[in-house]
């Protein structure tokens, strides 16, 4: 690999030679001026400012513009502009001034902002050095995404309001893993007297019964069933977790009338607001499951509920009829905890190893256990005044470890990553691992860093670390901030047009694209796969979405398509089309402007200076007819002309992503005053589609099949896409044209193993800008 | 729509202590308060905006749910918001009060609520309230600190009035936390600033957000050990059961406690967000108040938003009344508070961020009446209300000049 990496670096030899026939500088400063003085300043000028754009400006100004710099060279490079109506330099001339702003933007290489750590980071790395497998994502703020991940420290925001939180969060896990004393367990039994389901809810009809020792939850929505227990039969107070720890939950429980298995949800939230529940964990019970046992961390306060959707309405009234579709019914429920396996716990003796430490000895102990940095000599004063001020109160070595823990978890030594011009073997070791677990390296890969391991060959740590259970944590966090699909629900689909999708089926939607990466990842197969295959990675319901083969249990397995499925691939995915649509109607911009974004890693913002002051379209017949008028304005058509055949192509495949052959176009008819929405008339329209249309390059692409062939015939350019998204990643910031050489040579050095989404990892980690900051 | 009984009683309890650890006592027996109402999906202008400049003659019918105020009421139109082009839908809203948005420049994102509370805020239990759009933060953040961080904002009535009138039980103990606190911000300022300058200039920035946000707390952590000790003003109000769909009820709360917050010197500056997102409905109205604000200019369309934007103005114009009824020290509620109203998008049909409307009520003006200000930036008008705050600012956002406000 080390050879292909070293050829990969070099620069494109035709760029090499412009840039020394031209040295950068004066020279290169007036050719550019000249270049935009004939080709563009009529437009973007002083007489006009197209898109607000002017380089009628001093050429130092407009070069000082990273983003403006960008814009240029690309639709310079892709031939958008001049525009077809003005006169055409000369090719030579284009590629000319495309390697001088290219040289300019190389120069002006974004920098690496200090990045702090994310929710998931934060949660992962508490749960690693102290075994408290609680998520935190609750506690603290979301952290901002901008173009791309969480994980850029350019938009990560640090206000008074993250602080407060980054205080209380400290003070919370504080004040967990350093009790005072040993907490007493307990044990709690429900069965069905105190059992409370959802009922009488708007729907009217709907709700969830009693049926002998069972309590019957039947899913309807609006609202999903949510089941809450009580301690007392004869009261609705909630059961309430007393104390903070980790509880187990049995649970006798079957599913009845379904023969493909149900899920089960676990909620916290109060069952008064059952819309206001966070769902923490998800349970298969297969077909002929007879319940379950899990462990879960709770704290003091929550309520648990379980929930369970089968996507039905309720047409009629269950009071008149007894309930025949599918259904989760509940016998028994018993609670222990909180749950002490061990004492003291692994984690207060790794905080205080021994009985009594000095202030310094335990501030600089607890320090380096956080971060495996050692605080500066004038950082750590401050601390140790703390647990100095702690000792002089005569406070117990606990309560003193405490108020240190909760000072470091709050301060930038923790809070902040440290990453050195050049990374130091630590700070090595931590991005790695930031990288692949999600959370803090654990004790074999900080030896192997400070042996010097990693920046000599560092295939036997990432090898080690993928085979590892923590890289779920990658390819979950990755994909899901990648593909988007956890956004898979939040449109419908309207239960009253997709009448038959279950919420479980849409709830496998979610997951194929994440189960597609780690099967490459696992196996080493080759990047292409997520453009087209020729199988599919699904589950018992997916499988029979998808029309194929049945395949056992809530898993996702491989399955061989049909000769004649349009399936394989991100683009083929029904997650992808239903994500990228809204209740009942398909957005092909939406999908178009998904691949360019996440296949092609292409910026695609809506212009600076379009106002959406289109008429509402919402009322037209077919999405092409008022999607095409973007094209007609040449302000939009710099990226529909781009955007729109990608999606177009895919509007054989409907809101959920069925194949379709002609548009059901749905209308909502006046409610009747007495009615609620839920039983509005629809009315449907049939409307035959016309997907063919142009790519800029004048490729057609008309339907699945003819738009994965075109992004086939792409793919140096999606690959390459790919491993930028995961580039920057690993970095944390975002990836542009002045990292083209970076991606390049990536790229070349997988070459030979048919650019294997495994190899692309080790080739990432393996670049010397990885070891840079 | 649902119609509720407007603030029952006056029965405050006025027992506010000064802050005098905290120095600073303000010599003047009434205070100057800002109350600032920011409406996303705009008003239709043409049914509000007077067609000719000057003095009121002919009102249009949503400015005349103002009748009772317009003596104290300029109008301004047609004003520009000229650096907030950087987004897409609802986005640039954020940048309505600052004048001003661009998210490379934070430093310059100050919003007027906030600039006119570092002026005003420093003797009061909440150096301001803001309330946030419904309980949605999509697009609601528009109030921000001097270092461009954005302000804490309330999302449900229930929790204002706990924060403004409830006791909270954990308060005392949580003082011991509160002296903690403190010494653990000490220690991470240290360690921030010393951390600092082993970094490059970018990362200096960023640790530079940090220690501005720990000062912030610092400030935040004293003022409330301060008022820990100090009872919360007692109201004779219940936040009743509303409809939380309903614009028109919860504009309505919003602003019952809005006024309660400035009566009870709680805090001198107050904004207030009408709620606008997709759940927004009346019962008796189909369509929603996002959709209907996307009119397309079908007449039936624009005749239910003028219904609730009728419902929404009422129920300011009635807030406005009982500000003028309640008496604070020697004068009116109203006669020490300005309000601002104005709308961060000039049509919500068409999403464009310039011709925007800005109606200013207070007191003291002596002239009213409307000023076409076409194209003219928003932030003269936020630098004229500084002013009048003596401020003694002479840029504010993308000022060019300044509005007499009291002319």
């Amino acid at each position: 690999m080390a050879r292909t990496l070293r050829t990969g670096i070099v620069f494109p030899g035709t760029m090499l030679l412009v840039v020394a026939f031209l040295s950068p500088g004066h020279g290169a400063e007036q050719k550019l001026e000249k270049f935009f003085a004939q080709h563009c300043v009529k437009c973007h000028g002083s007489k006009k400012q197209k898109g607000e754009v002017r380089l009628d400006q001093p050429i130092g100004e407009l070069l000082a513009d990273e983003d403006l710099l960008e814009t240029i060279a690309s639709v310079l490079e892709e031939g958008e502009m001049p525009p077809e109506s003005a006169p055409r330099p000369k090719a030579e001339t284009v590629a000319e001034v495309v390697n001088l702003l290219q040289e300019q933007i190389l120069e002006q290489r974004p920098a690496n902002p200090l990045k702090r750590l994310t929710r998931t980071e934060y949660t992962n790395t508490m749960r690693d050095l102290f075994g408290v497998d609680f998520d935190f994502t609750g506690l603290l703020p979301p952290d901002h995404v901008e173009q791309g991940f969480d994980k850029f420290g350019k938009p990560q925001l640090m206000s008074p309001h993250q602080l407060v939180a980054y205080l209380k969060t400290a003070r919370f896990i504080a004040e967990r893993v350093l009790p005072d004393s040993q907490p007493e367990t307990r044990t709690w039994d429900f069965d069905v007297r105190h059992f409370h389901g959802s009922k009488n809810f708007a729907t009217g009809g709907g709700g969830d019964y009693r049926d002998g020792d069972d309590y019957v939850l039947t899913g309807f929505r609006p609202y999903r069933s949510n089941l809450h227990f009580s301690i007392d039969p004869d009261s609705h107070e909630q059961f309430v977790i007393p104390a903070f720890g980790v509880y187990q939950l049995e649970v006798k429980a079957h599913s009845a009338k379904s023969k493909e298995g149900e899920i089960i949800g676990i909620n916290l939230g109060d069952g008064r607001h059952p819309t206001s529940f966070q769902n923490i964990r998800r349970i298969a019970m297969p077909h002929g499951s007879k319940g379950f046992t899990t462990e879960l961390t709770l704290k003091a306060g929550d309520m648990l509920a379980f929930t369970f959707d089968s996507a039905r309405v309720p047409g009629r009234s269950l009071a008149k009829k007894p309930h025949k579709g599918p259904a989760m019914r509940f016998s028994r429920m018993k609670v222990t905890g909180p749950m002490v396996k061990q004492w003291p716990t692994p984690a207060m003796k790794a905080i205080l190893p021994k009985s009594n430490m000095k202030p310094q000895e335990l501030v600089d102990h607890i320090a380096w256990l956080l971060t495996r940095r050692p605080l500066a000599e004038e950082d750590r004063r401050a601390f140790t005044g703390i647990a100095q001020a702690r000792v002089d109160s005569g406070a117990s070595m606990t309560a003193t470890a405490r108020s240190v823990l909760i000072a470091l978890l709050t301060s930038p030594h923790f809070i902040y990553k440290s990453e050195s011009p050049e990374l130091t073997d630590v700070e090595r070791a931590q991005r790695l691992s930031l990288f692949l677990w999600n959370s803090a390296p654990d004790s074999e890969l900080y030896d192997a860093a400070r042996a010097g391991d990693l920046h000599k060959d560092s295939s036997v740590q990432v090898e080690r670390m993928l085979k590892d259970p923590r890289s779920s944590r990658f390819i979950d966090d990755f994909t899901r901030q990648w593909l988007q699909l956890d956004k898979v629900d939040d449109f419908g689909p309207d239960v009253r047009v997709f009448k038959n999708v279950r919420r479980m089926t849409v709830d496998s939607m979610g997951r194929e694209g994440r189960e597609l990466f780690r099967h490459l990842l696992e196996n080493g197969l080759g990047m292409e796969h997520f453009i087209d295959s020729d199988f599919v990675m699904v589950n018992d319901r997916l499988a029979r979405f998808y029309g194929l083969a049945a395949v056992p249990g809530d898993g996702f397995v491989p399955v061989k398509l049909p000769k004649n499925s349009e399936r394989g691939g991100l683009v083929a995915q029904a997650g992808f089309l239903k994500l990228t649509s809204t209740d009942f109607a398909t957005s092909p911009i939406h999908r178009g402007s998904w691949i360019l974004k996440n296949l092609y890693n292409e910026r695609i913002e809506p212009p600076a200076d379009v106002l959406i002051n289109e008429p509402d379209i919402r009322g037209t017949t077919t999405v092409r007819e008022a999607i095409l008028k973007h094209q007609q304005l040449e302000s939009c058509s710099r990226c529909h002309s781009k955007i729109d055949p990608l999606g177009f192509a895919l509007e054989y495949y409907d809101p959920v992503g069925r194949k379709r052959n002609e548009y059901r176009h749905v209308e909502e008819l006046p409610a009747k005053l007495e009615g609620t929405t839920f039983t509005k008339k629809i009315k449907f329209t049939r409307v035959p589609i016309d997907a063919a249309m142009k790519l800029p390059n004048g490729r057609e692409v008309r339907d699945l099949p003819t738009l994965k062939a075109a992004l086939m015939a792409d793919k140096e350019r999606i690959f390459k896409g790919i491993l930028g998204k995961l580039i920057s990643y690993a970095h944390g910031r975002e990836i542009t044209r002045a990292d083209r050489p970076h991606v390049d040579a990536v790229y070349e050095s997988i070459a030979q193993q048919e650019f294997s989404l495994r190899a692309a990892i080790h080739a990432i980690v393996a670049h010397p800008a990885f070891g840079q900051k | 729509m649902k119609r509720r009984t407007f603030l029952k009683g006056a029965g405050v309890a006025l027992l506010l202590p000064r802050m005098e650890s905290l120095g600073q006592v303000s010599k003047a027996d009434s205070p100057r308060r800002l109350l600032t109402i920011v409406n996303h999906l705009s008003f239709y202008q043409p049914e509000l905006i007077p067609q000719v400049e000057g003095a009121f003659r002919k009102t249009p019918p949503l400015l005349e749910e103002f009748s009772d105020h317009l003596d104290q009421l300029k109008i301004f139109s047609g004003l520009d918001n000229p650096a907030v082009q950087n987004g897409f839908g609802h986005t640039p809203c954020v940048g309505i009060l600052s004048g001003y948005f661009n998210k490379l420049h934070r430093k310059n994102r100050l919003s007027i609520d906030q600039a006119v509370a570092d002026l005003v805020g420093d003797e009061t239990r909440f150096k301001s309230l803001v309330f946030q759009a419904g309980e949605n933060l999509n697009f609601s953040q528009i109030s921000w600190d001097k270092h461009g961080l954005p302000v804490k904002q309330i999302d449900s009535p229930r929790k204002i009035f706990n924060l403004l009138f409830q006791v909270d039980e954990n308060e005392k103990t949580q003082q011991q936390a509160l002296a903690e606190d403190r010494s653990i911000l000490d220690a991470v300022l240290a360690q921030a600033k010393s951390m600092e300058k082993r970094l490059n200039a970018t990362d200096r920035a960023k640790m530079d957000e940090y220690l501005n946000s720990v000062r912030e707390v610092e400030k935040t952590v004293k003022r409330r050990a301060y008022w820990a000790d100090r009872t919360k003003p007692r109201v004779d109000y219940e936040v009743e059961d509303f409809d939380r769909k309903s614009v028109d009820d919860y504009v309505g709360t919003l602003m019952d406690l809005a006024v309660l917050a400035l009566e009870t010197d709680s805090t001198r500056a107050v904004t207030v967000q009408i709620p606008f997102w997709e759940g927004f409905k009346e019962p008796d109205l189909s369509g929603n108040y996002h959709d209907l604000s996307h009119h397309g200019q079908k007449p039936e369309k624009i005749r239910k938003l003028l219904k609730l934007e009728h419902a929404i103005l009422k129920r300011i114009n009635a807030s406005l009344s009982t500000m003028k009824e309640r008496t604070v020290g020697n004068s009116s509620l109203f006669d020490q508070t300005t309000t601002i109203l104005t709308a961060s998008m000039g049509s919500a049909n068409s999403h464009n961020f310039d011709d925007l409307p800005a109606l200013v009520f207070d007191a003291r003006m002596k002239t009213a009446g409307h000023w076409q200000k076409k194209d003219v930036p928003m932030s003269n008008l936020y630098l004229g209300l500084l002013q009048l705050f003596g401020g003694q600012h002479d840029r504010f956002g993308e000022s060019t000049g300044s509005f007499e406000v009291l002319s």
